[in-house]
């Protein structure tokens, strides 16, 4: 099998994230709960996380960590926090529907920083129009769809600048792209633990900011009398038993970002990227790429004789696995102009190998 | 007195202050708080077998002192102390 389809989940995960899960299964309780040496190694193993998380994205206290399902979760956290009916909310074009979901469901008065594809300067030119009169944006990092890299940083700025509250989306940049907190000075960044953060699925990380309005009441081990949750994270926004076999994993996961380095996952990620466009330019295909700063991660196409779901559907019967679709994304898709059709979408990860890459293209090369 | 105990917000405070306290050579281990100590139901510390003032002097500096201290005699009770 060759395993495309990072965007969506890391299918392959390091060693440990399994060894931990395993020893997490057999050893560990819950956090919080009981003063038993299950339940203390289990609330050591999760605060370790949230230290790893914190030094790993500079987030300057490791209680401002929150654990969640997953980026939906995490984000629903975040918007419900801050934005309610007629909020003047200003989101980028290439949000997924873990943003506009949320926001249409509150009834916020959503403007769309829209830009063109790979055209960083003019999303960013696009947020400096709509922004003043804001009192919300929320920005993903990395397109789920064409890997384009928006410019967060600027965007920060112009946000603090503006006193207006940012949210970030990080599903597709943590654990590739360098993410810093502290410099960001987001309201809050949300991100999974089961793509490049090398976690199990169910796992999730909410950074805060700010306090945040908890989307879930219950158990915290804290402050139980009181029939409110606790004022003070992250108890606040962490009701209910951890997944503490998948923080466990999560944690491993995070070891290995630490050790490898992002910038050589993304140096490696970016080799793949560029490999598959060589082999692939002149295919037929339509290839989706920007500058080489530009994109990471993910690389979008289309056939001019096939739709895209008949193109995953051929790859997956050579044991070839992509995504094909709208990618739960169809504001993307608008954006780019591919909302009719969808794309076909190869997602890599440090266990690619350039091998698995060019055989890949191989059977694409046929389909075009 | 044989154990003091340092009342703590949650247990991700009290882990935080337990690894401050190691981190300046201070023996400390999270607990859960006994019963009657904590005024807000479930509650966790950090107990010490010596050290209170300088454990007491460095949370405080860290913004990590924030519930009451107690100390346990030898017949197991626990009475506030006051630095």
């Amino acid at each position: 099998m060759i395993y495309l389809d990072n965007a969506a989940t890391t299918l392959i995960k390091p060693l440990p994230v399994r060894q931990a899960m395993d020893r997490a299964l057999l050893c560990m309780a819950s956090p919080g709960r009981g003063s038993h040496p299950p339940a203390m190694l289990a609330a050591e193993t999760v605060y370790d996380c949230r230290c790893a998380a914190a030094e790993l994205f500079r987030v300057p206290e490791p209680e401002q960590v929150v654990f969640t399902m997953n980026a939906t979760h995490a984000l629903n956290i975040a918007i419900r926090s801050l934005a309610g009916p007629g909020t003047r909310t200003v989101i980028s074009g290439y949000e997924h529907n873990s943003v506009t979901r949320p926001l249409a469901e509150l009834g916020a008065e959503v403007r769309e920083a829209r830009g063109r594809l790979f055209d960083a300067r003019a999303v960013l030119e696009d947020f400096e129009r709509l922004l003043p009169g804001a009192e919300l944006a929320v920005c993903t990092h990395v397109s789920n769809v064409f890997g384009f890299v928006l410019p967060i940083y600027e965007i920060a700025r112009l946000c603090r600048e503006r006193g207006v509250p940012l949210i970030v989306d990080a599903s597709q940049s943590a654990g590739v792209l360098e993410l810093d907190m502290a410099r960001l000075g987001a309201a809050f960044v949300a991100m999974p633990g089961h793509k490049a953060l090398f976690g199990p699925q169910g796992t999730g990380l909410l950074l805060c900011g700010a306090r945040g309005k908890p989307l879930m009441q219950g158990g915290s081990g804290s402050d139980s009398i009181a029939q409110h949750m606790p004022d003070y994270l992250p108890d606040r926004l962490e009701a209910g038993t951890h997944n503490v076999c998948g923080i466990a994993g999560l944690l491993a996961g995070l070891q290995y970002v630490r050790d490898k380095g992002t910038e050589n996952i993304l140096r490696q990620e970016r080799e793949l990227l560029t490999l598959a466009i060589e082999e692939l330019t002149g295919s037929g295909l339509e290839l989706f790429t920007g500058a080489p700063e530009a994109q990471c991660g993910v690389l979008s196409l289309r056939s001019r004789r096939l739709d895209c779901e008949s193109v995953a559907e051929a790859l997956a019967a050579e044991g070839i696995c992509v995504r094909s679709g709208l990618h739960c994304a169809p504001a993307a898709h608008r954006s780019a102009g591919t909302l009719k059709t969808g794309t076909v979408r190869l997602s890599f990860s440090p266990f690619v190998t350039a091998d698995q890459v060019r055989t890949a293209c191989g059977v694409l090369r046929g389909l075009a | 007195m044989t154990q003091y105990l340092i009342m703590c917000r949650s247990l991700s405070y009290a882990q935080k202050a337990a690894r401050l306290l190691e981190r300046a050579g201070i023996t400390a281990t999270v607990v859960k708080a006994p019963q009657g100590l904590s005024t807000g139901g479930c509650g966790y510390a950090v107990t010490l077998r010596k050290g209170l003032d300088e454990a007491a002097a460095l949370l405080k500096r860290n913004g990590l002192l924030s519930g009451k201290l107690f100390g346990r005699d030898g017949g197991g009770a626990y009475r506030e102390v006051r630095l």
